[in-house]
């Protein structure tokens, strides 16, 4: 991925310097623009490489990572963009409570970034699992998508503490029917399980992720269910199986299970989301696009809009950067109160379609 | 002289919509855009730039032309959004797009005005699964690999026949 695709070389270094949070799609496509301009980038992610859920998330088999290194390496040799990785930057929940804070080894204040920087860029993501809200939710043995799939994808860079779940010879449920919960039953075979069940509360026509990904599961030996709710997950203290109310019916059903997996998607959680008036932004009730109630601090990718895909992400961490820019230039030009901010958010694309 | 041309391998591409975001970025109203086949399945749609483009062959004014990287370019100047949208119809890749814009037609030009500075199109660079590239047309044959095949027959006949069994 050239992340410099807007240029062939650098501008001329212009003296300023901004720091962006997250390495995912949306902080190196922002870093990739505003590299190409001249600005002096850091970029610090909590994780030891770069690429956000596009290294640790998505399986390496659907996104080779080359293309991911190249464009890094890029921004790194040519662009002069510093890549400060096993830095979190300190956030509203405690540290070690996310997937993937034990990579940490520094921890910045975001104060700290906003003092470095002249502007920054927050794109950490969304990477909180959502819960069913059932009984037997917190059994051993009960995995969220993102804590089934970090540790197998993390586990190749060598860190304690990233131990993928061991599936083989096991029974895997399923729940959920978006493109990660897809990720999970591939990989829950691939890793050795000797059955893996999909649950899913609607029917495969309905599924996110498409009838002809789970038409491929089920050639690969995935045992599908359709229009089941889960209600219960059983077991005193490991996970023995999943009861289900089928929808048609209104029978209870048992599914038995080694390990369940909920692939119900992910929540935003941005460090200092109050602090940073974050609801706002999505409100679109800002002063400047993708500005945050810190003034020099903007927001972009998923930890503004919520779980994505690469493209979006992508899209929202270059407006982002441009934003940034126009601000700092108008900002040093000491023309902000002249310019009529009304039209700019009106004319923005982005926020007429949605 | 070798013309170029952009191409899909499918079988490589996930449908996570950064060529059109990107594009998107670039002109505003994207030229490459997504697709879901009723089996679920989100791929882009993109102009081949065709040995022999029936687009071309529709615009009875002219105004579809090859420029000389060999790209099937529109010119606005020429066009005049007329109202048999020929090319459109032509198109048997679905890749002459409506806009709400000036003339109303846009399509990609192979990002014109970046090949002028020497930059490859916009989608090519920043597809994370290397699935969109930008090849001379002899390339092509050996691109076409039997899953890329079977992968764009089988996206070729959902843009063909939408409601197919
Ligand atoms: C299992 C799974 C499969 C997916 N499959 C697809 C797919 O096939 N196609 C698709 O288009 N999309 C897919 N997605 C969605 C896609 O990965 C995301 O939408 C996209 O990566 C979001 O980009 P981002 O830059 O906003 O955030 P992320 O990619 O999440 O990156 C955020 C980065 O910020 C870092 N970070 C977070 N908090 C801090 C902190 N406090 N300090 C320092 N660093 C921090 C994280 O370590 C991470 O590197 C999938 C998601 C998942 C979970």
């Amino acid at each position: 991925m050239n992340f410099n695709f807007l240029c062939k070389e650098p501008a001329p270094p212009n003296g300023r310097s901004v720091g962006i949070v997250g390495a995912g799609p949306s902080g190196l496509a922002a870093a990739g623009y505003l590299s190409c301009l001249g600005y002096q980038v850091t970029v610090y992610d909590k994780l030891p490489k770069p690429g956000g859920l596009m290294r640790f998330g998505i399986p390496g088999h659907r996104i080779p990572k080359d293309r991911l290194e190249q464009g890094i390496r890029r921004m790194e040799r040519q662009f002069g963009v510093i890549f400060q990785s096993h830095t979190k930057i300190c956030c509203s929940a405690p540290l070690f409570e996310e997937e993937g804070d034990h990579f940490c080894r520094e921890v910045l204040g975001l104060g700290e970034i906003v003092k470095r920087h002249d502007a920054s860029i927050i794109c950490t993501g969304a990477w909180k699992s959502r819960k069913l809200g059932i009984p037997g939710e917190d059994l051993p043995g009960v995995y969220s998508g993102l804590e089934f799939l970090f540790p197998i994808r993390a586990a190749h860079y060598c860190v304690p503490g990233a131990q993928p779940a061991d599936v083989t010879g096991k029974v895997v449920a399923v729940i959920g029917a978006g493109h990660s919960a897809v990720d999970v039953a591939h990989s829950a075979l691939r890793l050795g399980a000797a059955t893996v069940h999909h649950l899913y509360r609607r029917t495969a026509k309905e599924a996110p992720c498409g009838s002809y990904e789970i038409e491929r599961l089920k050639a690969l030996g995935v045992i599908w269910h359709e229009r089941v709710t889960p209600v219960r997950i059983l077991g005193d203290t490991q996970v023995t199986g999943v009861e289900l109310v089928d929808a048609k019916t209104q029978e209870s059903i048992t599914v038995p299970a080694d390990l369940v997996i909920t692939a119900i998607g992910e929540i935003a959680t941005p460090p200092f989301a109050r602090e940073l008036g974050i609801e706002n932004v999505r409100k679109g009730e800002v002063r400047w696009l993708h500005m945050t109630d810190i003034e020099n601090v903007f927001v972009a990718g998923d930890a503004l809009t919520g779980p994505s895909k690469i493209g979006k992400a992508v899209y929202s961490g270059l407006k982002a950067a441009r934003s940034l820019a126009n601000w700092l230039d108008l900002k040093a030009q000491n023309r902000l109160d002249a310019y009529p901010y009304d039209d700019l958010v009106a004319n923005d694309e982005g926020r007429r379609r949605s | 002289m070798s013309r170029k041309v952009l191409y899909v391998d499918y079988s490589k591409c996930i449908g996570c919509e950064t060529c059109e975001y990107v594009c998107k970025f670039v002109y505003d109203v994207p030229r490459i855009q997504m697709t879901r086949t009723i089996d679920g399945v989100m791929v882009p749609i993109y102009c081949h730039h065709c040995e022999e483009p029936k687009c071309m062959r529709a615009c009875k004014r002219g105004a579809i032309v090859r420029d000389q990287d060999g790209a099937v370019i529109h010119q606005y100047l020429l066009c005049r959004g007329c109202e048999t949208r020929n090319c459109i119809i032509a198109c048997p890749y679905g890749a002459m797009l409506e806009t709400d814009k000036g003339v109303m037609i846009t399509k990609c030009d192979l990002c014109a005005p970046r090949r002028q500075i020497g930059l490859p199109p916009a989608c090519a660079e920043m597809c994370p699964c290397g699935a969109i590239q930008y090849v001379d047309e002899e390339e092509l044959a050996a691109l076409k690999t039997e899953g890329a095949e079977l992968a764009e027959a089988r996206i070729l006949k959902h843009i063909r026949n939408p409601q197919g069994s």
